[in-house]
């Protein structure tokens, strides 16, 4: 009998949750390398609270994971020597911190004192053969769509990208990088190029985010809505059924 | 709700890219000025539920699993030390550098400083100083009859005075570089300091390898593009607008909630 109200309740707990990961995709619609998410929302049928062939059992709402588009982000410009884009949908920088590999799509890099080539945050960026050095006094690095870093005409070391067969195993890890929490190992993407002087927007579609917004919103009011006729009727339920004269 | 505090962060991010962007266009026609921008990270996740995480008795996993991400943060704000166009002033103690490197000032507690802005002018002994009157280093000292002052691009500053036709050399400027100029700290004025992050400097002799040109009678123009900025502070106010359209979404369905009679 109470069935309707928890069903209401289970799809508007899952309604929040939903607008929490728009919330953060609108939030990082201008982070570089950004991916948008979604909330998968599937179907947990409930228990038959007797054997009753006729009457379908009562299914709930359930949120079971979050999808994440790794589409191709839109390339912008920036006129940086050391701004890298990847072009090619599933590849990734490889960076190393304390806590071992770690991987991004934003390629706004730098160069720390010594001259290695780190992310913004100080994280040294992996090539072929470990970390990239460059040195200041041979004018600026070009880098090929390959990854192949020259200095004055002379190669220097060649920037890698890594792909994984099933990109959720990786997991998110906030500052732009992903962690991957599963055995597999990264192979070598060959079918991405690197574009130097650009960054790569995130690929959030404002129109679609916003579009949501209200969609979440207006199920949100007819849960609720649900929740009180539900309520109502038990309330005139008990009214009229109860009264004893 | 995490809703409205992630929104807020995204708030947050845009109101800085405004303040960036708008310094940017404030400085359209700072002699050496190098336009900034405004790098946004997502902020950290929340697992809701782990992936890898079992989903049922029959030991089948959870493939993706549910983080919720808590919002942005700005990444960094760094210059972008593309060169700017050399702009002909006709001053002869205007000199724009052509590559990399960055003029040596002395300030006035003796620290050096570092700067792209070459619009110098003599003080009354003679010496070449910024328009503060902060020296230039190395000090370069300006005769009293010179009648004309070349600057070679190497930096050679040469004087022709009255009388003697032979170009007489009375000082050399050099120009400084750094391993990670980004890493160059501002402290206004046209002025960089020189930080852990940027390196030690690296003095030398301009036209040397590694460094640039200098050319007498130019300043280097700002390297902002104004059309460009105007293009990022709309998609930076649009940006903000829908992240306040989040806050006021999440604030009506709790209000829904608020108001669900019993």
């Amino acid at each position: 009998m109470e069935n309707a109200a928890y069903i209401g309740l289970s799809r508007q707990m899952t309604l929040r949750r939903e607008l929490d990961i728009v919330a953060n995709n609108i939030a990082n619609a201008e982070t570089t390398g950004f991916k948008v998410e979604q909330l998968l929302v599937g179907t947990e049928v409930g228990e038959r609270a007797r054997n009753d062939q006729i009457r379908p059992s009562a299914s709930f709402v359930l949120d079971n994971g979050v999808g994440r588009d790794f589409a191709q982000g839109a390339l912008e410009q920036t006129g940086r020597s050391l701004d890298f884009a990847i072009d090619g949908e599933g590849a990734f920088f490889t960076v190393t911190d304390g806590n071992g590999e770690a991987y991004t799509r934003d390629g706004a890099f730098t160069i720390d004192p010594e001259g290695v080539l780190v992310t913004k945050a100080g994280l040294p960026v992996q090539g072929d053969g470990g970390d990239i050095i460059l040195d200041p006094l041979q004018g600026p690095a070009t880098v090929g769509t390959d990854g192949t870093i020259s200095q004055n005409g002379l190669p220097v070391g060649r920037l890698t990208l890594a792909r994984f067969d099933a990109l959720g195993a990786l997991s998110k890890d906030g500052d732009g990088l992903y962690r991957n929490r599963s055995n597999a190992q990264p192979i070598e993407a060959t079918g991405a190029q690197i574009r130097q002087g650009m960054l790569e927007g995130s690929n959030v579609n404002s129109l679609v985010e916003i579009t949501n917004l209200i969609e979440i919103s207006r199920s949100y009011e007819r849960m609720a809505k649900l929740i009180e006729n539900a309520n109502d009727l038990s309330r005139r339920s008990v009214e009229r059924l109860g009264s004893t004269n | 709700m995490r809703a409205l505090r992630t929104a807020a962060s995204g708030m947050a991010a845009q109101q800085l890219n405004v303040e960036v962007i708008s310094n940017n266009i404030a400085n359209m026609n700072t002699v050496g000025f190098k336009r900034q921008r405004a790098e946004f990270q997502d902020l950290i996740y929340q697992n809701v539920e782990r992936m890898g995480a079992q989903s049922s008795s029959q030991g089948t996993v959870v493939p993706t699993g549910i983080q919720v991400g808590l919002g942005v943060k700005a990444g960094s704000v760094y210059r972008i030390t593309e060169q700017g166009t050399p702009a002909q002033t006709g001053n002869r103690y205007d000199v724009a550098i052509d590559g990399r490197g960055y003029f040596q000032i002395t300030l006035p507690s003796g620290e050096t400083a570092y700067t792209r802005a070459g619009n110098f002018s003599l003080n009354g002994e003679g010496q070449l100083v910024t328009d503060d009157g902060y020296a230039v280093e190395p000090a370069i000292q300006i005769p009293q009859d010179a009648v004309d002052v070349s600057i070679s691009k190497s930096g050679q500053v040469q004087v022709i005075t009255d009388g003697t036709p032979e170009p007489q050399v009375v000082g050399q400027l050099e120009i400084a570089t750094f391993f990670n100029e980004a890493g160059l700290e501002s402290i206004g004025d046209n002025l960089l300091l020189e930080t852990a992050a940027s390196g030690t400097a690296t003095p030398g002799v301009p036209g040397d390898p590694g460094f640039g040109q200098l050319l007498q009678g130019f300043t280097e123009s700002s390297n902002v593009d104004a059309v460009s900025e105007i293009s990022a502070l709309i998609i930076a106010q649009r940006a903000y607008e829908m992240n306040s359209k989040v806050i006021s979404t999440a604030d009506e369905m709790m209000s829904v909630s608020a108001n669900v009679k019993n």
